[in-house]
């Protein structure tokens, strides 16, 4: 328990990992998600991209970007309170939260402009 | 910053006569000679054999690079029939990728790693040596395909249904699946072990974000090996099984679907080109530092960016199946992540030209193939980001693009780097240095051979000729670009056959190297050049990232013996295991000596392997038991076995002995081996979920021919047993093992009802599983699940043996939490394969 809540300090080394699994869940989740979608109940074409399935992908990835983003913030302002190994830490895993969260919105882009099951 | 190493000089070690001291080590350390050499678990010798082996597979990959551009030389050639150009282009993809690039940096890993971070050996060495003969065995079946006209003629990632026993019914596929399962044991045992050393052995005081770059991006691809390698493995079962028995995986008529193959193959095929470039950008990292005589701009803008890489380059391998038919958005998907990855690479390019711009480079031979690597895998990436782009992708599939792509990336991206890692470290395997004038004439004509050969291709493919066509019409344009590629070949050719014949006389006339030639940073350095087998007489406390700029005497106080661990009375093999994130001392890993049993296991799979590609399973049968026989009494040979560490005596104010504690390098083995295990459940379940819902005549039972009950009974057996082993472990952490012998054998009872259990639910649920790929898929899950389950009653009955033999109790608690990481997993994946396969078909119905 004492080891579990160590690694959950912002300045542990295993924040390294922890956003880009975050950015493989939400991706693999939205890409299988969108395929199960498309397979068991796709919306009409005419539709365009206002459809519950656009509206449930971009849902699914703003709220990841907010929790990625707040976890990029709080890792930056661990890093400033902090010297040596903990600051490196804190800091490497502010620029991979960044990082993750943008990668978020880069890849999430093409839901707002192309229509899901084309 | 300042190293501590001078504060760290023991000074009762320092009045030991050092000669003798490097003798007793030696006595304790050193190779035998004649047959028992082939018993030799030491990673320096280990590392030679895997890079020796991988540059034997080079050349045979060469030879059939050579026949390929010589059968393109011109139009209308009959120099190849088609079929053997098949199995010649096929094998050449097939030994480049699975026999030297991977195999070969791992050998240099395998090699280096130890010396980098202060350790005498890596964590695993019986590992070491059974991965080296699985790789040695497999890749010698694989390539005698080739003698036989056998050879596997599908292309190098095997489509289905091409591979398939319909249109290849001959055994080329089997050769290839079967010896790529065989080699791939070898490439996950070197992750898995590589791993655990980076984290757990590192000297004392290295803390992570001091570890040299290198291990960094080794540390990485080691990881990806770990997670990327599995679903290779598993689609290599299913497509064997499915040539073999039947079962109907990849055949649509039967309910399965050849886009399934595709997946599994690109999961584990993408991160591969990232696996191969991490560990050659570590060489780039570390080489451009040491000749630019500056440290690293930017040491955690490269750290964020392996871990970067590492991540994002599973998220890619659609990016392959682009014309496949996936819908639009699902390629912008995969279009953008392809993308993403470019940001990472650019920032470690950006990252070595600030380091170059700001030191003072030395055009030394290693560097001219560092700025050979800067310039065309700059080009490769950049025709990376083109072919992310669907439109562009679309017209150029299956083009000679792609081929020129593939191999800037690759040749560029990994090649490059290696010949100028292994010019850097050649005094140091040798202790001469390399001839510069032969080194330049090799490095020039490899660089103008390799782009007269791709470059001219990239302009082949845009003008549409496809990929592995055997030949082609006069007057379709190609006939002078294609004339020109297989000319530079030839010229590329002949600079590796110069950089060879470099390497192959220097050991004869190269000049002696002096300590340290090239002023490098690194502690690989403190090494006798050759290095000795166990690398350092005595380990030094590091807190710097330039160990050997900060202390320039490092190599000879360490010689002296005047650091930690000087000791070799207790006739063990011992190195520290440290905190993996601070480096702080935590206990004393004791090694085992030379052993036969890798040899002999990986002897046994081999059998096992030819007598599944001749359809022998019975001899195949006994083989796997015989295999595991030979591995179990490697497991005995362990913590306080006579032929381990029976006595436990350290000297006074060292840490105890890793088996003595409750956290050695086993546990993190374990917990390292169970997600390469993990990756391959996982991309089972992917299976199972994407047959069910994509494949057009998957074939699901109104009722689910698996019993509830029964299974429900199986996971309670597999829980409770976990839950007696947990309290068998709290009971250790206590220092009590009172009833750890009954307990352990009650464990295992609990362990024999949850495999009673599944088998009555698998017999009673009468499958067809040549008949749909349904069936095919569940029989494959039970019998997972029953492997587990019959591997844990096993490792837990032994354990109860071994207490009774007084190997493990309360003063040797560490096995026990080795087996109980297999519990926990068993119980996780045992219950989400009830869900999967019996209660979601029921809630959801067909």
């Amino acid at each position: 328990m004492v080891s579990m809540m160590e690694r959950l300090r912002l300045t542990h080394p295993f924040h390294f990992v922890i956003g880009l699994t975050l950015w493989c869940i939400w991706f693999v989740a939205v890409y299988g998600g969108h395929a199960v979608a498309c397979e068991a109940a796709a919306p009409a074409s005419e539709q365009g991209v206002f459809t519950l399935l656009s509206g449930g992908l971009l849902l699914v990835s703003v709220l990841t970007i907010a929790l990625l983003a707040a976890l990029a913030l709080w890792c930056c302002q661990a890093a400033k309170q902090h010297q040596g190994r903990r600051r490196f830490n804190a800091a490497i895993s502010a620029g991979l939260y960044l990082f993750s969260a943008l990668g978020v919105v880069f890849v999430a882009l093409p839901i707002i402009g192309v229509p899901p099951c084309l | 910053m300042s190293t501590d190493s001078t504060n760290t000089v023991n000074q009762a070690a320092a009045k030991q006569d050092p000669q003798q001291l490097h003798d007793d080590l030696h006595e304790i350390w050193g190779n035998p000679k004649g047959l028992k050499a082939l018993t030799i678990v030491n990673h320096t010798t280990l590392g030679l054999r895997f890079m020796v082996t991988g540059m034997v597979f080079f050349l045979i990959g060469g030879i059939l690079a050579m026949l390929v551009r010589t059968q393109l030389a011109m139009p209308d050639q009959d120099f190849m029939s088609p079929d053997i150009y098949n199995q010649v282009t096929t094998m050449h993809g097939t030994v480049m990728m699975f026999l030297f690039a991977i195999p070969m940096l791992e050998g240099l890993a395998i090699y280096m790693i130890p010396k980098m971070i202060g350790a005498r050996d890596l964590v695993c060495p019986r590992l070491t040596s059974l991965g080296y003969w699985c790789y040695l065995f497999g890749g010698i079946i694989l390539t005698s395909s080739l003698i036989l006209e056998m050879a596997p003629s599908s292309g190098w990632f095997m489509y289905t249904p091409l591979s398939s026993s319909e249109f290849s019914p001959d055994l080329g596929s089997d050769f290839w699946l079967l010896g790529i399962t065989f080699v791939e044991i070898s490439a996950l045992s070197a992750g898995v072990e590589i791993v655990v050393s980076i984290l757990r052995t590192r000297t004392q005081g290295m803390a992570l974000h001091k570890m040299p770059l290198f291990a960094w991006y080794i540390l990485a691809m080691a990881l990806m090996i770990v997670v990327g390698f599995p679903p290779l493995i598993l689609g290599s079962i299913l497509l064997e099984l499915e040539r073999a028995v039947g079962m109907p995986f990849f055949e649509v008529a039967g309910g399965g679907d050849p886009i399934l193959w595709q997946h599994l193959f690109w999961l584990f095929g993408h991160p591969e080109v990232y696996i191969i470039f991490l560990p050659a950008a570590g060489i780039i990292s570390t080489l451009i530092p040491v000749f630019a005589g500056r440290p690293i701009v930017g040491y955690g803008w490269v750290v964020f960016a392996i871990i970067v890489t590492g991540f994002i380059s599973f998220g890619l391998w659609v990016h392959h199946m682009f014309t496949v038919g996936i819908p639009q958005l699902a390629q912008a998907f995969f279009s953008a992540a392809s993308m993403l990855v470019a940001v990472p690479t650019a920032i470690q390019v950006f990252v070595w030209l600030a380091t170059l711009w700001l030191g003072k480079p030395k055009m030394k031979l290693p560097m001219l193939w560092v700025m050979g690597f800067l310039i065309i895998f700059v080009c490769g990436g950049l025709t990376g980001v083109m072919l992310a782009l669907v439109p562009f992708n679309w017209q150029v599939h299956d083009t000679h693009f792609v081929v020129a792509h593939m191999h800037y990336v690759l040749v560029g991206g990994m090649f490059f780097p290696l010949i100028a890692g292994l010019y850097y470290w050649l005094p140091l395997f040798s202790g001469r240095m390399p001839s510069e004038n032969l080194g330049r004439w090799g490095f020039w004509l490899t660089f103008l051979g390799f782009n007269g050969t791709f470059l001219i291709m990239h302009w082949t493919g845009l003008l549409g000729m496809p990929r592995r066509i055997y030949t082609y019409d006069t007057g379709m344009g190609w006939d002078i670009y294609n004339l020109l590629s297989s000319v530079s070949s030839f010229v590329m050719s002949a600079g590796i056959a110069m950089v060879l014949l470099d390497i192959a006389l220097h050991f004869r006339f190269g000049k002696p190297a002096k300590q340290n030639p090239w002023n490098a940073d690194t502690l690989e350095w403190a090494n006798s050049m050759p290095p000795s087998a166990y690398n350092f007489v005595s380990l030094p406390k590091v807190e710097t990232r330039h160990p050997l700029w900060d202390d320039p005497n490092l190599p000879y106080t360490m010689a002296e013996g005047k650091h930690s661990l000087a000791v070799a009375s207790h006739g063990r093999r011992e190195m520290w295991g440290t905190d993996p994130i601070t480096g702080k001392v935590r206990e004393i890993i004791h090694l085992p000596g030379n052993s036969w049993w890798p040899l002999f296991a990986a002897l046994a799979l081999a059998v096992v392997c030819i007598s599944l590609l001749v359809r022998v399973y019975a001899l195949a049968g006994i083989f796997v038991l015989i295999a595991g026989v030979f591995l179990l009494r490697w497991s005995w040979e362990n913590g306080t076995h006579p032929k381990a560490a029976p006595e436990a005596a350290v000297t006074p104010g060292d840490p105890p002995l890793h088996s003595r504690t409750m956290d050695g390098p086993g546990v993190w083995a374990m917990a390292i081996f169970l997600i390469a295990n993990g990756s391959f459940f996982l991309s089972y379940l992917f299976g199972w979920f994407y047959l069910w819902t994509v494949s057009p005549e998957w074939r699901m039972p109104d009722i689910s021919p698996l019993s509830l009950s029964l299974l429900v009974a199986a996971g309670l057996a597999v829980s409770a047993g976990c839950g007696v082993m947990e309290k068998l472990i709290r009971g250790l952490r206590h220092k009590s093992d009172v009833g750890l012998g009954a307990g352990l054998y009650l464990v295992g009872g609990l362990g024999a009802v949850q495999v009673v259990f599944t088998g009555w639910a698998l017999y009673g649920a009468n499958l067809s599983p040549t008949e749909t790929s349904h069936d095919a898929v569940m029989l494959f899950g039970l019998i997972y699940a029953l492997f587990h389950g019959g591997l844990a009653v096993i490792l837990t009955v032994l354990q109860g043996l071994r207490v009774g033999y007084g190997y493990v109790g309360a003063y040797a608690p560490f096995e026990p939490v080795v087996v109980a990481q297999l519990w926990r997993y068993n119980v996780v994946t045992f219950w989400v394969l009830v869900g999967a396969l019996a209660v979601l078909p029921r809630v959801i119905g067909s």
